[in-house]
């Protein structure tokens, strides 16, 4: 029991790192700006990652079990044009979300049954489904944007809580991190993830339906995506097809810098959460957009 | 249980295997077969299409992405990925017409100066990829963010318009040799020179040995980082090459030119029937996969369909190309056991 408790609380060598390294470019962007240092900056600032956080949190999920999805970005564009058809039509939030999420879901499904039932390789399923869903957002949305959203679907990713100050949006992100956490890391659902990364075939011959299992992480990354364009609609108040087109590099390289394998097996949500808060904070701090691209190679 | 069986002198075993083997022919003739059916379609459904006219317009918009797609089929053959294509294509592009837009009386050495960038660019990737153990995915991914990065820093949010390009780099797209596109041309020749060089040539093979199975070519005693390098390289060259012709063909040349070329690419080279699990495929199938994507691109322009459908096309045939490519990889590997034991093994 002591030493389960240990292996979930004890950081790693990486994670200590990225906690270093994300306080130093704390410290470094508060050198640089006199306007850094501000409780209301830098929960602000938690805009710069939350949504790509979203599904990177789902996207973690699935490298975990050795695949891959890259087309999570266009499964994000699917969401905020869906939603958008949904407030153009006085559909109630509680139950337009709902459907928007199942719809996600299902569309995450589909790269699992691809991936999963075909055997077909990820990262060419993915990336066909990237083009096709980002075309499927455009085909719902047209290349006309919506901006006349029902203030219900823009609370959770404008409104602050406790004193003004945490975003909605942050409190849903520490929400699906420690429930991701939970399932990823505490569960049987969890394990058997690792394992299949592991040794896919040792993890069949152990009893483990791989199939299910691939469906269901892709689901979930789906699912996620969902909830990650609600959080868009909220922060930008627009929905348009070309919605986070290329947010999934950024993606990828907060799973990777977080300590995942690609090849699977490995990985840990504290370890993705903690590159998050890296990628934000220097993102933040240089107000730069394309300094970050260095950070791949100096880890 | 011997694993050699009586089974193998069957009729209904021989029968078998010629259909697999027939599996193995559709891999190269699928994509030629759907190429047919479309242009039939698009035949059928408006008269503009099928002129001598239409057709150069599609061999021209085919041409510099066929070449990208070769590149790119290079590297998916070792098992790799390259995704920084469209980046390399762009940081050459941009950096070649920068140096012709200065030095005015620049002749042919700027063609010598975009292959050099090219390669560099390329070897960088396969020095990540072949000596860094970094996943291929991670590592040009990093790369394509990181070029492009450079061509940021580099311009200075200028951009080359085409007053500034000496007049011959623009006049030679266009030139026409016997009615046909000198681009055509050429892209026909260097396809046909990679697909040579792959097909006959031992370095060639070896990038097929590398890719249909990594850890057999080591003990084989091949230096497989090397020719990981070389396809890398070689990928580099041609996306190089083809930046240059691409800024040419478009004369204003941004820093965002050529995005989504890697994308393009890969659904070419998939399309194609180059297999991303690696060691299978050939250059002329990627060249004709970027046919293919160029033709429904016409196509669907000319029957006044929406632009996002054809990302919907393109990105459902990609799966579709890859549910083939598996199902015609099962079919080979059964024919294999069935030729070695007499039946498929499980």
């Amino acid at each position: 029991m002591k030493r389960k408790a240990n292996s979930v609380w004890r950081l790693s060598q990486w994670e200590l790192m990225l906690i270093i390294l994300t306080i130093a470019a704390a410290a470094c962007s508060a050198q640089l700006s006199p306007y850094y240092l501000n409780l209301d900056q830098i929960a602000d600032s938690s805009r710069q990652f939350i949504i790509p956080g979203l599904l990177a949190l789902g996207l973690m999920v699935v490298v975990v079990l050795g695949e891959i999805d890259i087309s999570l970005a266009s499964t994000l564009a699917v969401g905020t044009v869906m939603l958008s058809k949904f407030s153009a039509f006085h559909v109630q939030l509680w139950l337009a979300f709902p459907v928007v999420l199942v719809i996600c879901a299902l569309l995450g499904a589909l790269n699992g049954v691809l991936v999963a039932w075909l055997g077909l390789p990820s990262l060419a399923v993915t990336l066909g489904t990237m083009g096709a869903y980002r075309g499927l957002a455009f085909i719902i949305g047209t290349e006309q944007g919506y901006t006349d959203f029902d203030d219900s679907y823009l609370w959770c990713g404008t409104e602050r809580v406790l004193g003004d100050i945490v975003p909605v949006s942050l409190i849903v992100f520490g929400v699906v991190a420690l429930v991701v956490g939970f399932v990823v890391h505490q569960t049987v659902f969890g394990r058997r993830c690792f394992s299949v990364g592991h040794n896919k075939d040792a993890a069949w011959f152990s009893g483990i339906e791989v199939r299910k299992l691939k469906i269901q992480t892709y689901t979930l990354a789906g699912a996620l995506a969902a909830l990650a364009a609600l959080v868009w609609i909220g922060q930008y108040g627009s929905a348009r097809g070309d919605n986070a087109d290329g947010m999934i590099l950024f993606v990828i390289t907060a799973v990777v810098l977080g300590g995942v394998d690609i090849s699977g097996g490995r990985g840990t949500v504290l370890g993705v959460v903690l590159s998050l808060l890296l990628l934000g904070t220097i993102r933040n701090g240089m107000g730069c957009r394309k300094v970050w691209y260095l950070v791949p190679f100096a880890c | 249980m011997s694993p050699v069986t009586k089974e193998a002198t069957f009729p209904s075993t021989v029968q078998r295997r010629t259909f697999s083997e027939l599996a193995l022919k559709i891999r190269v003739s699928g994509v030629l077969a759907f190429l047919l059916i479309i242009s039939v379609i698009f035949s059928l459904l408006t008269a503009r299409f099928f002129t001598v006219q239409n057709i150069t317009v599609i061999a021209s918009n085919a041409a510099i992405l066929a070449i990208v797609a070769s590149a790119q089929a290079i590297v998916l053959l070792t098992r790799n990925v390259d995704v920084s294509a469209g980046s390399m294509m762009g940081f050459t592009a941009y950096l070649t017409a920068d140096y012709a837009a200065r030095h005015q009386g620049i002749g042919a050495e700027l063609v010598f100066m975009a292959l050099v960038i090219g390669v560099v660019l390329g070897i960088i990737n396969g020095l990540l990829v072949a000596y860094g153990k970094v996943s291929s995915l991670i590592a040009t991914l990093a790369t394509m963010s990181l070029y492009r990065g450079f061509t940021y820093i580099y311009a200075h949010g200028q951009e080359v318009t085409s007053n500034k390009l000496p007049r011959w780099m623009l006049n030679s797209v266009d030139l026409r040799i016997g009615g046909i596109p000198a681009l055509v041309i050429l892209c026909i020749l260097i396809v046909a020179g990679v697909a040579i060089f792959l097909r006959d040539y031992p370095l060639g093979r070896q990038i097929y040995a590398v890719g249909s199975n990594p850890l057999a070519s080591v003990f084989y005693g091949l230096r497989t980082q090397r020719i990981i390098l070389l396809a890398y390289g070689l990928s580099g060259l041609l996306c190089g090459f083809a930046g240059l012709l691409y800024a040419a063909r478009v004369g204003t040349v941004t820093v965002i030119l050529a995005s989504g070329w890697e994308m393009a690419s890969l659904a070419a080279a998939v399309i194609g029937g180059v297999s991303v699990t690696g060691g299978s495929g050939t250059v002329i199938g990627a060249a004709l996969g970027a046919l293919v994507l160029a033709t429904v691109d016409n196509g669907l322009v000319l029957l006044g369909i929406p632009e996002f459908w054809r990302m919907f096309v393109q990105g459902s045939s990609i799966v579709a190309a890859a549910a083939v490519d598996v199902f015609i990889g099962l079919k080979i590997r059964d024919s294999l056991q069935r030729r070695r034991f007499g039946r498929t093994l499980v």
